[in-house]
């Protein structure tokens, strides 16, 4: 009900805006009926009528309902009176006296009203329609099928009867019902009766599938707004029904409207992949390049990096001059880890101004050189296009120049690369080299300034929190490996480093242990739970040890350490973590991908 | 058979320390309290239930496996000492609170197909969680006399009229309902029954006669009322065309024998294939829009612990009004509720009950209406309910007193 009433005003609002354009009409129109003598009379009682249109409209404002009722029927009386009668008024009354009888709770009254002013205008599909709404929410089900059966006969032809009662009947939850006036419609009328959209959602209610991604692939010709209402019927259908609706979307001939749906139903599977390869190969014209933009940004939101880079990618090929695209496509790919993809499309052929695109895509560039430990070759990049830059292009790449010299090894070069920057005041980076110069002490200041909440800085803080040192060339040399992407060498150092630090080794076999391949991790771990039992890294170590074991097909290992974990750790802040493994073993909560079972009984309604 | 006798415990001493499973709102996980009480009994421990008291706190050993389980599993446990407990005791018997003795782990036998998954049926779900062992059985062992070997059975949203609560309209092309429908009627060709009606109507049968020799019995769901409408209707056609070929008698209701139902009497049958509705049982009726009635709170009754144990064992809670949930049905019109059957729960000046259990012959019962304390709205697809984020459920606690509760040793009534 509170539905009803936050809706109403902007329905009024909808309608009060109709009454105005049909009054301007209506005095546009004056004249002419002035001229033809006999029409002066309907003139007159149009005008009359909008006249009580509006005091019935203002009722209805006022929550007036048994004025406002009144008020509706004279404006039907009048309408109904005048040679031809007033469609447009008529129409408008209807839905106004609908609306306020349905607040007065009098829906019985409908039915009447209704029914005289289908004795004038047996097609008007507006009284049609609110003769059968009102008969189904009056669940009088006979006389509603008696209401449809009377519209077909007066509309042979016409697909709005099957579709309005087709709607109304799945709104009251009687699929089967449905079902059969769809059956009857198709008959009837033919297969394209343009009441795909029904029956699509008629299939999607009854979970048959393939049938729903007929109908939608069918109703989206010529209806493309049920797009989204095709995602959301279908995006719940069970794992083992989506490679039918795959194979019915992707069918050829190839089409924009249900590849983009199925892509959308890809992505909210959670298949990426699979969503670009829906809308990927389709012929470029305008719409699909649309459709590659809306999907690359969409995939950018969502973190899917490498589907990014694909989707602007095939935009750049298409358009070799967008430096956009190629920008978007080459930061897609360095996110995702790609930086030989990411160099190659940096590098490729560009029809854009060769200023404009080094001012673009030079930092990238600089970027993935960096990853790829190519600096040498990155600062030659630098020396000769570095200079064609404005101050703030320049300033834009300080960060990937000195993130590529540390990254290298070469902690001088990064320095150097950072004079005369911003960098310098930067919390982040300073404390970061400080750190790989093994003063703890700085980089602690300097890094818990830091604005990033980025995975590896939480980790280093963790660590600097442990070890009380002020310095340790080692941990600075350990993390500089990790710059490097050695992270077998950074926990050789960390292991070696652990006998050193006092009460943080557990921390530092650890952070070790997290560096090294799950197979070799479980010595650590071992070590941590024997040597250092009551420190917190114990039952973190259990419980990774245990999801090791358990990715690994042993099971009963996995449990054991689990066990093992909840009874040694009753406190431990990670043991409802451990307890919903151990569950999930155990097979005593469903996992986390199960579709309901089928044979639950209960059919929910709208 | 079970024998079963409860016996109030007197203050005597337990030599050895214990442990209380408290269960109210200090108890971190209620339904797996369940488990490690049920693990105790099992394994030999000798385990009291102590009504009223604390919610319904479990008494146990202090023993290492016991210890090592309720850690384990998250469950809350407070160690007592002898003196601690002898006070407890004497709390108890100044107040509406008793201590019953649990003595021998119930054989539990489930009634659903072997190979559907455990999480559609919320006892199922509910012993899984709480780690309560059982076994499934479906048409063919009960057909087989095989209920013989357990002390209690549960049935779920099984159509014991063999209409499928007239989903076959809907799902009828369904690959799901097809491969069921083709199963049940191989299984009917079996025990030369032609049709399915008839071989629920064979089950239905077993069940009844398993109640009368002895056995526990509970339903929830539309078995509730199915299992009666099949019992009563044993002589006569109620099942629409679409599951038997024929169409229910014409006058079927008055040819129902109610004598042999367990609760329910007078009701009367809805002979339309197009009404999602077996009966008027039902107060709810969720499937016929036109007669769908609300949701709202259903409120357990308190009875006394001394006089009216068992009652008392299965409303053990800690909360008294819970929120009510769907099912095929739903609840129960107090109607055609039977005289001398206990109401266990009801919705306040609603014409419905919730929740109810009686004796028949040497046996008992109860039905719990709805289909999953924790999915009120349940549909067909909906995924299932991970009972993990749930753990304190007050309606799951129902169900799982009715696992407990054959456990009791028996004492004599007072009343």
């Amino acid at each position: 009900m509170a539905a009803r009433r936050n809706d109403r005003p902007r329905r009024r609002g909808l309608a009060l805006g109709a009454v105005i354009a049909l009054a301007l009409a209506a005095s546009r129109a004056t004249p002419l009926f002035a001229q033809s003598g006999g029409t002066a009379t309907a003139t007159f009682a149009a005008a009359d009528t909008t006249d009580a249109l509006s005091r019935a409209m203002d009722a209805e404002d006022k929550g007036e309902f048994k004025r406002a009722g009144a008020a509706y029927r004279e404006v039907l009386q009048k309408a109904l009176a005048v040679t031809p009668p007033d469609g447009d008024r008529i129409a408008l009354a209807m839905l106004g006296f609908e609306r306020v009888m349905n607040e007065q709770g009098l829906l019985d009254s409908i039915v009447p009203v209704t029914e005289r002013v289908l004795t004038f205008r047996p097609t008007d599909p507006t009284a049609r329609t609110v003769l059968l709404r009102t008969l189904t929410s009056l669940a009088r089900d006979d006389q509603a099928r008696d209401a449809f059966l009377g519209w077909r006969r007066a509309s042979p032809g016409d697909a709005a009867p099957y579709r309005e009662y087709a709607r109304l009947l799945l709104q009251r939850g009687r699929s089967l019902a449905a079902d059969s006036i769809l059956g009857d419609a198709a008959r009837l009328l033919g297969r394209n009766a343009a009441l795909s959209g029904e029956t699509a959602q008629l299939n999607v209610s009854l979970n048959r599938w393939e049938a729903a991604a007929k109908s939608y692939r069918d109703a989206l010709t010529n209806q493309p707004w049920l797009e989204t209402a095709g995602l959301y019927g279908m995006q719940r259908a069970p794992v083992a029904a989506r490679d039918s609706i795959r194979a019915v979307l992707s069918a050829e001939p190839a089409s924009l409207r249900p590849r983009r749906l199925l892509a959308s139903l890809e992505t909210a599977w959670g298949e990426p992949r699979r969503a670009w390869a829906a809308i990927g190969a389709l012929p470029p014209d305008d719409s699909t390049l649309a459709a590659w933009r809306e999907f690359g940004e969409h995939a950018e939101q969502t973190s899917s990096w490498l589907v990014a880079r694909d989707a602007w990618s095939a935009i750049f090929a298409r358009n070799p001059g967008s430096l956009e695209a190629q920008r978007r496509a080459a930061d897609a790919a360095l996110r995702a880890g790609d930086a030989t993809g990411a160099l190659t499309l940096l590098r490729a052929p560009s029809t854009a101004d060769e200023r404009a695109r080094k001012q673009a895509l030079l930092g990238l560039e600089l970027a993935a050189l960096g990853e790829l430990g190519r600096m040498p070759e990155a600062q030659a990049l630098l020396e000769r296009d570095g200079k064609a830059l404005d101050l703030n292009a320049r300033a834009a790449i300080a960060r990937p120049l000195v993130m590529g010299w540390l990254r290298a090894g070469d902690l001088t070069r990064a320095r150097a690369a950072m004079a005369g920057t911003d960098l310098e005041e930067d919390d982040e980076m300073v404390g970061w080299i400080a750190l790989y110069d093994g003063d703890l002490a700085t980089a602690r200041k300097r890094l818990v300034r830091a604005a990033s909440q980025r995975t590896e800085l939480v980790d280093a803080l963790g660590l600097l929190a442990r070890i009380r040192l002020d310095r340790s060339p080692m941990l600075g040399a350990a993390f500089l490996a990790i710059a490097k992407r050695d992270s077998a060498g950074a926990a050789k150092m960390m292991v070696t480093l652990a006998d050193s630090v006092g009460t943080a080794a557990p921390a530092v076999l650890a952070h070790a242990a997290r560096l090294m391949p799950a197979a070799n991790a479980p010595t650590l771990w071992d070590r941590i739970v024997r040597e250092y039992p009551k420190s917190p890294e114990a039952p973190e170590s259990l419980l990774a040890w245990a999801r090791v074991l358990r990715d690994a097909g042993d099971k009963p290992g996995a449990v054991a350490k689990l066990e093992q974990m909840l009874v040694e750790y009753t406190d431990s802040a990670l043991a409802p973590q451990g307890r919903r493994e151990l569950e999930r073993l155990k097979g005593q909560v469903p996992p986390g991908n199960v579709a309901g079972g089928m044979l639950a009984p209960v059919s929910r309604f709208p | 058979m079970l024998a079963v006798l409860l016996v109030v415990l007197s203050a005597r001493s337990v030599a050895a320390q214990h442990l209380l499973l408290p269960m109210d709102d200090a108890q971190r996980n209620h339904l797996k309290a369940y488990g490690v009480t049920y693990t105790a009994i099992k394994g030999g421990q000798k385990a009291e239930w102590l009504l009223n008291y604390r919610g319904g706190a479990f008494l146990l050993p202090d023993v290492p496996d016991l210890r090592k389980k309720a850690a384990l599993d998250g469950v809350s446990v407070e160690a007592m000492t002898d003196a601690q407990v002898a006070a407890a005791r004497a709390e108890i018997a100044g107040g509406n609170m008793d201590a019953v003795v649990l003595e021998r782990a119930p054989r539990i036998a489930i009634y659903r197909p072997v190979d559907q998954p455990p999480w559609d049926d919320a006892v199922t779900l509910a012993l899984t969680y709480a780690g309560i062992e059982f076994s499934s059985v479906w048409d063919d062992e009960v057909m087989k006399g095989d209920l013989s070997k357990y002390d209690w059975v549960h049935l779920h949203h099984e159509d014991f009229t063999g209409q499928y609560n007239k989903l076959y309209l809907a799902y009828r092309d369904a690959p799901w309902f097809v491969a069921q429908r083709d199963k049940d009627l191989a299984t009917g060709r079996r025990f030369g029954k032609n049709d399915v009606p008839g071989l629920k109507k064979g089950v239905a049968e077993n069940i009844r006669a398993f109640v009368d020799r002895g056995g526990f019995l509970f339903a929830m769901c539309g078995a509730t009322e199915s299992l009666d409408l099949s019992i009563a209707s044993l002589m006569v056609d109620i099942a629409g065309p679409f599951s038997d070929g024929t169409p229910p008698a014409a006058d079927a209701d008055a040819r129902l024998d109610w004598t042999r139902t367990l609760a329910f009497a007078g009701a009367h049958v809805e002979p339309s294939p197009y009404v999602n509705a077996l009966s008027d049982i039902d107060g709810h009726q969720v499937n016929v829009p036109s007669r769908r009635q609300p949701l709202g709170t259903f409120s357990l009754f308190g009875f006394s612990a001394k006089l009216d144990p068992v009652a008392t064992m299965l409303v053990q809670d800690h909360r008294t009004v819970i929120t009510d949930f769907y099912g095929v049905t739903t609840s129960f019109n107090r109607a055609v509720v039977k005289p001398g059957v206990t109401v266990l729960a009801q919705e306040e000046g609603a014409p419905w009950t919730k929740y109810l259990h009686g004796d028949y012959g040497k046996g008992s019962w109860t039905f719990l209406g709805g289909h999953d304390p924790e999915d009120p709205q349940h549909a067909i697809g909906s995924a299932p309910t991970d009972l993990s984020l749930h753990p304190n459920s007050p309606g799951y606690r129902l169900i799982l007193n009715n696992v407990l509760f054959p456990a009791a040793k028996k004492k004599p009534r007072k009343t």
